[in-house]
């Protein structure tokens, strides 16, 4: 695409959002690709872990108990906590306070370390009681869905860490403040598949 | 130092307040031992309708442009039917 189409497809999408009145995704175009596509992938591992425990209904039920489900509701809440901080924030920088930006940021990146600890307390109650990938099915599905989740969840909050550091720098304003919201899209998306990864895993019977 | 619009953050705090409900909902389920097709609908529908609430609201794609709102819907719609059809075929 030449300098000329860019520039007409931008006025293009400036005059569709005066006349609608709605506007394009919040933060960096480029991130959102990746975050339809990480959606893509925990959407087939979702539906494979579903219908592979079709086959194996015992077993998922059997090996589904020794998961601790306040664990797991405890993160659900830490990360539903931590995506109300980060809305807070992205609000504070729309309005020009840095300040308070940055702290509800640290908030939401302090509450990423809490739902870190809790998932390796988890994983270490299960290395400890022998339980691997390779034990069964149910656990190929359990730790390789949650550690995936869980290597966003620290990317997550390297991103957060970034925009928190140049937030107490001045780096952004009232009037830019698309690196806030690219993060913070980000992290909602974490957000958002741990809520279908919950209930799927720990839960539903 | 500037104080921020508490107007601005009443719709959140709501929504926030909303999906913990949910979550708490989700979890005595899960404590109660409910098993089920009806209660395997209900908590996939909790899910769906916590995850579209994090899209719409967090994410804030309601004031977007209907193709990403269509995209989230579509998520929902087929990954949700695909879990619900894999758990209703283990209960046939």
């Amino acid at each position: 695409m030449d300098a000329q189409s860019t520039h007409i497809s931008l006025v293009e999408m400036s005059n569709y959002q005066l006349a609608t009145g709605k506007k394009n995704l919040p933060g960096d175009f480029a991130l959102w690709i990746f975050i339809f596509a990480e959606m893509l992938v925990f959407g087939v591992l979702f539906v494979a872990y579903a219908f592979t425990r079709a086959y194996h209904v015992e077993l998922f039920n059997e090996s589904q108990l020794t998961l601790s489900r306040t664990s797991g509701a405890i993160n659900t809440l830490v990360l539903i906590t931590s995506s109300y901080f980060v809305v807070r924030g992205v609000t504070a920088i729309k309005q020009g306070l840095s300040k308070q930006c940055a702290y509800w940021l640290t908030g939401a990146f302090l509450l990423g370390g809490i739902f870190i600890s809790i998932k390796l307390v988890e994983f270490h109650a299960k290395y400890a009681a022998d339980i691997s990938m390779s034990t069964n099915a149910f656990y190929m599905f359990y730790l390789s869905l949650t550690f995936f989740h869980f290597m966003h969840v620290l990317m997550g909050m390297i991103i957060l860490a970034f925009i928190i550091v140049k937030v107490r720098r001045g780096g952004y304003s009232a009037q830019d403040y698309v690196g806030v919201e690219t993060g913070a899209s980000f992290w909602h998306m974490v957000d958002f598949l741990w809520i279908i990864l919950f209930p799927l895993v720990y839960i539903i019977r | 130092m500037k104080q921020a619009n508490p107007q601005s953050n009443i719709g959140a705090t709501v929504i926030w307040l909303i999906l913990v409900v949910l979550t708490l909902t989700t979890w005595r389920i899960g404590e109660a031992g409910m098993v089920g097709k009806s209660t395997m609908l209900l908590l996939l529908f909790i899910a769906m309708i916590k995850s579209q609430i994090v899209a719409n609201y967090f994410m804030a794609l309601r004031h977007t442009r209907l193709i990403w709102r269509a995209i989230m819907f579509g998520y929902f719609v087929i990954v949700g039917g695909l879990i619900a059809f894999a758990y209703l075929i283990s209960l046939a």
